[in-house]
This record gives C-alpha cells, structure tokens and sequence, in this order.
C-alpha cells in the first residue's frame, strides 16, 4: 500500500507482525467490522513459517499435514479478501501513549517512503519470538565463523540455498534443532551428533525418531558443548557429560566439526511492549494477558509466540484470533471491560506457568487454559480450586516438559464471581 | 659495550630480587642498556614474576627471553594474502599498526602534506587491543605520578572532545566513582585529591557520602560506604574512534594497506637506520617508520633492531550487558585496587557504554599467546561478580562477552619517542591501559617527533593543502529526530528499510558502511561501523540478510562473504547442485 503522507493513519486495531498469530489477529478483527492495518517488517507476510518447509503444521486447523509456507498462504489468501491494509517492509519503532486511557496509542512506523505516525484505538503485538544464542547459553572458546542458531541455518538453506557447514554438530535438542539435522543431513551435510543438557529430549518424540533415529545420528543426553576451536572458522568443539552442572573429567572430549548449531530455546519478543510497562510473566518472558489476550495496558493484547512460546502452530493462530477479535470489540466500546472484575492464576507443583494468568469476571463459555510442567511425569493430577474450592480436576498421562497441554475451563463454575485467585496445580499420583 | 660501574651493580640488584622471588635459575645479564633475562622456570607464572623482579631497576627496559617448557608463545599471526601490490613503494612514513595508536598518528601527520602509509596485518582497523577494551577514557588518576602513562592520560582525556566534535563520534563524559567498601577509606579521600593534582586530573574530584553516591548512582548495593568522584572520566565506542581516524586519515591522502603484515626491515649498512621494509605484498622504503603495533611492538623494535624491551601479554575479559540496564549505571564505578596484588590492572567494575549497554570487566590474566581472544568459564566466574556492585543487574541480561590483551611491558610504562639506536625510527609501544584515554596526547607528540626527523632529513614540512579534519560518520539513523529522519529517507529511501531490528539499523547503513573511505570487509567489521548484528539477538534475524547485501554490493558469491577476514567464510556451497556450466 502506498501511504499518503499528507493524512495521518488512523485505525481501531493495528497488528504488529504478520507471521500466523498476527495474520488471524488481522483477519479476526477485520471480520469484527474493525479498520485494521497490518506492520511487518520483513517484505512477504508469513512470519518464520516461510523457512520452515517441512510439513506437519495445521494437524488440528485443517487436519492436514501442511508445510510451513502452505499453511501461511491459506491464512495469506484469508487476509487478502478482507479490507485490511498490510504495510510490508514496515518497521515499527515506538509506541506512545496517545492523550488519555481510553484514546488509545501513537505508533511511528518506519518504512521507504519515511518515517509516519499511526494512530490506533488498539494494539495487537504478533512479533513473535528470537532465538537465544551461544552466549545467552555461555559458551565460551574461541569466536569464529561457523557458528549459528537453527533459525539461521534454516533461513540460510532453506530460503537462500546455502549450506552453512558440511560437518556440524547441534546443540540443544529442540524441535528445530532436531528438524535441521535431518534438513542439513539431506542436503549433504554430516550431523556429527546433537548434544542436549537435559535428560531427555526438549522436543517432540516424533522428531527425535523421524530426524536423528532414521538417520542414525547420536543423540547425547546429559551433555552440553564447553567450548569451540578455531580462530576463522569453526574447527572443533569440546564436549562433555554434565552432572549436576560441572563438566565430569574424563567424559571431556574433542568433536571436529566445520559448525556448530544451536537450538537452545526461545524468548518472546516484547522490547517494544515494554516501553509501556506492561505486567509481565517471568516463565513465560510474555505480558501477563486475561482469555481475551488483553495485557494490563489497556487495549493492547498479545498473541503468538510473542505471548509465550507454542510448539504448535495452530494454538498460535488461535489465540491470534482471541486477541484479533477482543481488540476490535474493545475499539468499539462492546468488550464490556469495565464490569466486573479480574481473577489471578497462578501456576503450583510441578507446573511451570498457566496461561492466561488472569480471568475477567463474569464470563461465559469455556476457556482454553494452556501449560508446561517443570518435569515430565508418567501420571499428575490436575486441580483448579477457586478460592480454596476445587472446580476442576483432571489426571493427565505422559506428561512432557516439552509438550504444551491444553484444558478447557468452563467460566459457568465461578457462577457469578468476579474475582478472587486461582490456583492451577499439578501434583504427582501414584497409579 | 663497556659496562659501567653503575650498570653492575643495577644488576646485582636484578639478580636480588630473583633470588629473593626463589627464581635464583634465571640468568640476568646487560644486554646494551637493557636487562636481558634467560633461563628456564617451571611456570608462565614463574616468567612473569622474573619480568616484574626485573622491573624498576633503573635500566632502560627488560628483555625477558626466558623459556617456560610446555608452553608454548606462539608468533604473530600471519595474513594468507601474498602479492607483489607494495613492491617498490616508497612513503615518507611508514607506520606499523592500525590501531588507536596507529591510526591516530596517521590522521595528525595527514595534516602535513607527507606521503604516509599505514601497514595493518588484520583487514580491519581496531581488530586487536584497540577494539576490544572498555572505551573509557580515564580521568588520569590510576597511574603513578612521573610516570608517561599519568602525564599522558590527563592530556589525552582533556583532548577528547575535539576529536569527537571533529571526527563524529559519540562521548559521554558522566564521570566515575571509585567506591568504598568500609568507612575507614573515607580517610583515603585527602591522598586521592592529591594524586589528582599532581596528575593534573580535571576536576572538580571529590569524596562522596554513602548517601551522596546513591543520589548518583541508585542502584548501586547497599554494601557502599561512600566514594570518591572524579567527573572527567568519559566513555567511547574504541573501535568507532579508531575507524573515524583511520577514516579522516585516509580522506586526507593517507594509503591504508590491510592485510599487510611487517615481516622484516633493512637496515642501513652501519646499523643506523632504515631503509626498506619486507611485507607479505613486497618490498618498500620510507624515509621514518612508527612502530605502533600493540602486542607486537617488541618484535617490531627488534626487527628495526632497536631490542631493549619485551611485551606480555595480560588478557582482560569483559561481559556485555542489555541495553536495556542503561538506565541502571551512569558512571563508572568499581573498587579502587589498593592491594598490590592486583596493581597491574585497572580495578575493573561496572562500566557504561555510549551505545547504552552496560560493561562489566575487564579481568586481568597473564597470556602466553598474545592473540588469545578466547573466553573461558572460569575467568568468567570471576567476571560475574561484578555484578554484586549493581542491584538491578543479573546474569540474564548478559548478551555477550568478549577479551582482548594488553601489550604491557615489565616496566608497565608506554615506550614513547625516537629510538636511541636507529636514527630514523619512533616507538609507540607498550600502550596498554590508559592507552586508549592518552591516545589523543601520545598521538600528537609521536606526530611532532616524527616531523623533527623529517626535518633532519631535509625534508619540508609542510601543511597538507585542503587539510580538512571534519569527518562525517555514517547517519545514526535512528537517533535522528523524526523530521531529519523523514527527510533522510524520503532523499534515499534505503535508510528506511530496517535490516536489524533488535539495533534498528538500515540497510542504508550497512550499504554506507561497505563504502566508506576504509570500508567494512566482513560481516564483523559491519557491526562495528553500524552495530548491525550487535544487539541482543546478536544477528539470529540479520545476519542472512547482511551476507546478501555484502555480496552484491561487494559484487562477491554469497559464499565470498566472511565473519572476520579471509578464512572465515559463512557460507559452504551452494545447495543447487547444477553441473557446472562449460566456460
Ligand atoms: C526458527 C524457528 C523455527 C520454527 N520451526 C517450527 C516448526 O518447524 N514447526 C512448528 O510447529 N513451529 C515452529 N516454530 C514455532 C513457530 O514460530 C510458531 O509456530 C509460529 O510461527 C509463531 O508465530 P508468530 O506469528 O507468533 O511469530 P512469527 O512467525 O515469528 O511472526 C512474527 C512476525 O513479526 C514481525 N515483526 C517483529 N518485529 C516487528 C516490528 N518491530 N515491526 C514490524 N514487524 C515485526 C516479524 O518479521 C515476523 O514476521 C519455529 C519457530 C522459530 C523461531
Ligand atoms: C580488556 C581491555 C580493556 C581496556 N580498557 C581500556 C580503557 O577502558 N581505557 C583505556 O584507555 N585503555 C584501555 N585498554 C587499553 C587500550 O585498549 C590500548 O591501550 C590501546 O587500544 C592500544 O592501542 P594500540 O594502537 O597501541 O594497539 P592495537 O590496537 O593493538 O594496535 C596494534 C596493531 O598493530 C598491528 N600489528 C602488530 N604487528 C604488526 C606487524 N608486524 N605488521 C602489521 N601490523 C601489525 C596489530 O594487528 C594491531 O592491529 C584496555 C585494554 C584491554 C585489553
């Protein structure tokens, strides 16, 4: 869209990104009746589905096994019929305040065509997430070419055709990194093994078997990379099994590689909605967001990995649509978000976070609670209590660290309640 | 040489304090007026013990050639480019070293109209020490009265606002607080006020109250009893003011030759002076060489044949943090280093950056190998304490972390001036801290120095026509006002196109950035200039984009793009593997 510079942009709900969660944020408020601009950076929409060329996305949305990119162009094609502006190549650098609470933000884009103001009722933030690196994960030795994150490598193969290394060793064992070693080994490259600190797998049993065992690549469990050699390009790295957080002696070995590849975990990007000082979740590195994805700035809502990290795509386009759609209610004054009250979540035993972590009050319907457990289990037992009485419980099986579980919490229990806590918690049982 | 009464008994003195350190198998003799260690000792450590007990002896510098088996000092690094592009080449200058040092002499003798080349063994400026310290420009405090280093530092410190104001770069002159552990070093105060007077540091310096640093400092721990403020101190980016001399030099006439390592020098047939220089690209002549190269100044000196002192090399390590703590620490702050154990390092603490992240370091260890840039868990264990000095810092908002190493001699003092043996050579070695805050003042002097040879030689001096010591960066894009930055874009929109997000900078950027007077070559030497790639994803996002800007605008294959020189190729090979068309 070319912009006319003269007029200043004014909308009900502007969306930041346009991977999955911010394409059916768009789409979702668009469909609500509101104005809706779309900013993404990059020059096509898609978000970091258009590297990931494999299939297996869209199990639960279309029940079919899509690719990355075919998933991304169903929602793309979506977006297209409706009237929303979508400014490409467009970068967003600063949110402001706009006069008082209910008039909503001031946005400054920036593009080719210069440096614009945006107003907006609402805010929808879909950025997404990054990549931690080998210093985030304190990896020291020397610093050469030849090191990357999964992300990278991806990108580099994927979307431009090259081969980051030819004798590569991964580190960390989540789904990316266990998808790059098939990626990279299929396309000539050896995967001398894939180190991963923890004791088991961070990512899905699927992928451990489809990407290393097929391949005979080795997987190291309890064991991390100390250190890399070489002062131009990446010539070895040292390795070594880890107990209790201290390399054990004669387990330190040597491994000659041209790469080193990371995929040890993601982090939500949030660096632009904290210039408004949301609450924000320490687990999950996102705001803390009520069902309707809306942060405690008022009119702004997350979604997506931005949110917290999904392990699957279809959760991300859900909750894209949630946040799409409550802001566009919001900017029409129909999202009734000044009755009521606010319940806490909060997440105990062996769980992790719970998201949402709050609950506006009174609802109806049924809400989707999403959690991690710290430790994988074969058995725990799920009890919501409101408080200090049980409205839910649930026994789930083969619970992983590595898997996000999902319940569904009917709103029909706090019958007429409009606040208090809740505590989520998950507790092992015996079978 | 005939060795004087007094000379003998300096060396008893040496030998002393060997025994005195256990060291009694380490040979000291007179090597001209040096001393001149050799031997064998169990340990580097034991090494560097014999270094210092030969120090302060009153000779003229301190070789120390002794052996240490099993370890290993591993000699300079060596470019892989060789060619003939030098051959017969002839300067008026000639200067080793395109560091701060280097670059610096460069830009202030380009006001004189001198042929002048700069011999860089790396494809960078600022790759070694220059580019990996702390960038503060230290008040002038640390180093001891009389010494260069104290008469230096104060100097360079006042001059750095010229050079920033002429050279487009950015100072923030918040000053530094030494803090105090306990209350009794409020009794510190008088001595600190008087070692600032002598080393003339800019003032006014002042002790503070616990209170009073909190007031300054909010978020400093609890545990502080007070401080000692010294308002001068300021902070730069080091490798962007080493790029901008570089940059302003060789916009007034100066060659910078990258890649180009000084393997060897010929000298005039009675040893006197200098006549042809041996590079990787050939043979050429100068009329002075400046020997402003870092780690490596001791083996330049004896190349020139001028041998009387010796480098260690001591590796500082420093962790980067967010730049979101900017708002956390302003000023420099740290625990003054009393205790002689730890005389040979600057303090260390928490130190802000202009760029807005936040420093912690730099550590102090004695290396063998003087390119070591490697980081190692448990120096950086050490590193972390530091973070006990700031309430609102934590390990978490660690990005990155890096080393670089000091080149210092045993005497701990810079080697400043004409060489006494070799007639037309100059030494700027040795500058290890405040080398980078004295930098403006060393510079000047070794300047001056070099035409006062010149002029022996007959050669005029005189001023360089259209000498113009203004020099434009690459537009910091996003610290523009909105209007300007409108304005910019819509004049050339490749400044609105956002390649790094986490630093917001433009393609524009990294494009001027690969054409500038001394243009990036490498993916590394782009975020230096630009600090694309530099933020908290340090490049996850960018960095395929980076390569593919860098290939077409350096018209290269994809896979010509390196991280930091030849030898570090991104890239493998392509994945369409087509049969290569017939040619
Ligand atoms: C490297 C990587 C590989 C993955 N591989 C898989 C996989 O194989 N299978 C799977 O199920 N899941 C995978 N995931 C998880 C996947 O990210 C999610 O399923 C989903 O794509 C997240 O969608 P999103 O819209 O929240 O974020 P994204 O898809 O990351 O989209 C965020 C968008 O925001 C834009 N943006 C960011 N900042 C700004 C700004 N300031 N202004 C304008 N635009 C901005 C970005 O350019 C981007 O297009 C992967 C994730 C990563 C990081
Ligand atoms: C961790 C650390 C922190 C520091 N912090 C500070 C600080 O906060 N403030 C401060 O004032 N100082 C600081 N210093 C000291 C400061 O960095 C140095 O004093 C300064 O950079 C020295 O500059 P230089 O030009 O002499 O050396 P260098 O920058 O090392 O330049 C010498 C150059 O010569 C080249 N060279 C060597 N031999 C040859 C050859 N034969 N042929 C061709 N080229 C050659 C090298 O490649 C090198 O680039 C710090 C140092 C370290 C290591």
């Amino acid at each position: 869209m070319q912009l006319n510079q003269e007029k200043q942009l004014q909308y009900d709900v502007t969306v930041v990104g346009g991977g999955p969660a911010g394409m059916a944020a768009a789409i979702a408020a668009s469909d609500e009746g509101a104005r809706v601009c779309l900013l993404e950076r990059e020059e096509k929409i898609g978000g970091i589905l258009k590297q990931c060329i494999h299939d297996g996305f869209g199990v639960l949305r279309f029940s079919e096994q899509l690719t990355g990119p075919e998933y991304a162009w169903r929602y793309a094609q979506e977006l297209g019929r409706r009237p929303v502006d979508v400014l490409t190549r467009t970068f967003l650098t600063s949110i402001e305040k706009n006069g008082s609470s209910r008039d909503g933000y001031l946005l400054k884009i920036v593009n080719s065509q210069g440096l614009s103001r945006l107003e907006t009722r609402t805010l929808v933030m879909a950025m997404g997430c990054r990549e931690r690196t080998d210093r985030q994960v304190f990896i020291h030795g020397e610093r050469p070419a030849g090191i990357f994150t999964a992300g990278q490598a991806q990108d580099l193969i994927n979307l431009k055709g090259y081969l980051p290394g030819k004798r590569c060793v991964i580190l960390g064992s989540g789904d990316i990194g266990l998808i790059m070693a098939q990626r990279l080994t299929l396309e000539g490259a050896s995967v001398e093994g894939l180190y991963e600190i923890g004791s088991e797998p961070s990512g899905l049993n699927r992928n451990v078997s489809q990407c290393l065992e097929d391949y005979g690549i080795p997987l190291h469990l309890n064991s991390t990379v100390l250190e890399v050699q070489g002062r131009k390009r990446v010539e070895a790295v040292t390795v070594a099994r880890m107990e209790r957080g201290i390399p054990v002696q004669d387990t330190v070995r040597t491994v000659p590689c041209d790469s080193l590849i990371l995929s040890v975990g993601l982090i939500p990007e949030n660096e632009m909605l904290q210039s408004l000082a949301p609450q924000m979740d320490e687990r999950t590195r996102g705001p803390r967001v009520n069902q309707y994805m809306e942060t405690s700035c008022p009119g702004v809502f997350s979604c997506g990995n931005a949110l917290h990290v999904n392990d699957l795509v279809d959760y991300v386009s859900q909750s894209g649509e949630t946040a799409g759609r409550a802001a566009a209610l919001y900017a029409s004054n129909r999202s009734g978000g000044d009755r009521g009250g606010e319940a806490e979540l909060t997440a105990a035993g062996n769980l992790s976070y719970v998201l949402p972590q709050k609950l506006r009050l009174p609802a109806e319907g049924a809400v989707p609670l999403f959690f991690r457990v710290n430790k994988s289990a074969p058995r725990g037992k799920l009890t919501v209590t409101h408080e200090g009485t049980v409205i839910l419980e649930k026994t789930f099986r083969w619970l992983k660290a590595a898997e996000m579980e999902r319940l569904d919490l009917d709103l029909s229990v706090f019958s007429g309640s409009n606040g208090g806590s809740v505590a989520v918690r998950m507790s092992e049982e015996g079978s | 040489m005939k060795q004087t009464p007094d000379l003998e008994k300096k060396l008893r003195n040496v030998r002393r304090s060997l025994h005195r350190e256990g060291l009694s198998t380490v040979q000291a003799v007179l090597h001209e007026f040096s001393v001149r260690l050799s031997g064998e000792v169990g340990s580097w450590d034991e090494k560097v013990r014999a270094g210092y007990a030969a120090a302060g002896k009153g000779f003229r510098g301190v070789l120390n050639d002794i052996r240490v088996p099993g370890v290993e000092e591993p000699a300079m690094s060596v470019p892989l480019l060789r060619d003939k592009a030098l051959e017969g080449a002839a300067y008026d200058v000639v200067i080793v070293g395109g560091g701060v040092i280097g670059c610096g002499i460069a830009r202030e003798l380009s006001r004189r109209d001198l042929k002048i080349g700069v011999l860089e063994k790396e494809d960078d400026a600022a790759l070694q020490a220059s580019g990996r310290n702390d960038g503060m420009i230290h008040p002038g405090f640390a180093a001891a009265p009389g010494t260069l280093k104290a008469a230096y530092n104060s100097r360079g410190n006042r001059m750095y606002d010229d050079w920033a104001r002429e050279l487009d770069f950015e100072i923030k002159r918040t000053g530094s607080i030494l803090l105090y552990r306990s209350l009794w070093m409020h009794l510190l105060t008088p001595y600190f006020k008087r070692r600032c007077r002598l080393n003339k540091v800019d003032g006014p310096c002042r002790g503070l109250s616990a209170r009073q640093v909190r007031e300054l400092e909010p978020y400093v721990t609890e545990k502080q009893k007070g401080g000692f403020l010294m308002p001068s101190t300021a902070y730069v980016s080091p490798y962007r003011v080493t790029l901008a001399l570089a940059e302003n030099a060789a916009d007034n006439g100066c060659d910078f030759h990258f890649q180009t390592a000084l393997l060897g020098v010929e000298l005039s047939s009675e040893g006197s002076s200098i006549t042809h220089l041996k590079t990787n690209r050939g043979t050429l002549s100068c009329r002075v060489l400046i020997n402003a190269a870092g780690v490596w100044s001791d083996k330049v000196a004896e190349m020139a044949g001028d041998r009387f002192f010796s480098i260690h090399g001591r590796k500082g390590t420093d962790a980067i943090l967010d730049k979101r703590c900017e708002p956390f620490q302003t000023r420099a702050s740290g625990m003054p280093s009393l205790l002689k154990r730890n005389r040979h390092s600057k303090g260390g603490g928490v130190v802000p950056c202009v760029e807005g992240n936040i420093l912690l370091g730099p550590t102090a260890q004695e290396v063998a190998d003087r390119e070591d840039y490697s980081t190692d868990a448990h120096i950086f264990g050490t590193l972390v304490k530091q973070l006990d000095l700031n309430r609102e810092l934590h390990q978490g908002q660690i990005i990155s972390y890096y080393s670089g190493v000091r080149a210092a001699s045993w005497e701990e003092d810079f080697i400043l001036g004409p060489s006494v043996k070799v007639a037309n050579l100059l030494h700027a070695a040795a500058i290890q801290s405040p080398g980078f805050a004295s930098a403006p003042a060393i510079c000047r002097d070794m300047a001056r120095w070099c035409e006062d040879i010149l002029s022996e030689q007959n050669v005029p001096i005189r001023d360089r026509e259209g000498f113009n010591p203004v020099r434009r960066g690459i537009p910091r894009v996003r610290e523009m006002s909105e209007a300007d930055r409108d304005a910019l874009i819509r004049k050339d929109p490749a400044y609105g196109d956002i390649v790094c997000r986490c630093e917001e900078i433009s393609r524009g950027e990294i494009r001027d950035a690969l054409c500038s007077s001394v243009p990036a070559q490498s993916v590394d030497g782009i975020k230096r200039r630009v600090r694309a790639g530099a933020g908290r994803c340090h490049g996850g996002f960018c960095l395929p984009r980076i390569i593919a800007i860098m290939a077409r605008e350096m018209d290269i294959p994809l896979t010509g793009v390196t991280k930091k020189g030849p030898g570090s190729q991104i890239l493998m090979e392509s994945t369409k593997k087509e049969a290569p068309l017939c040619s």
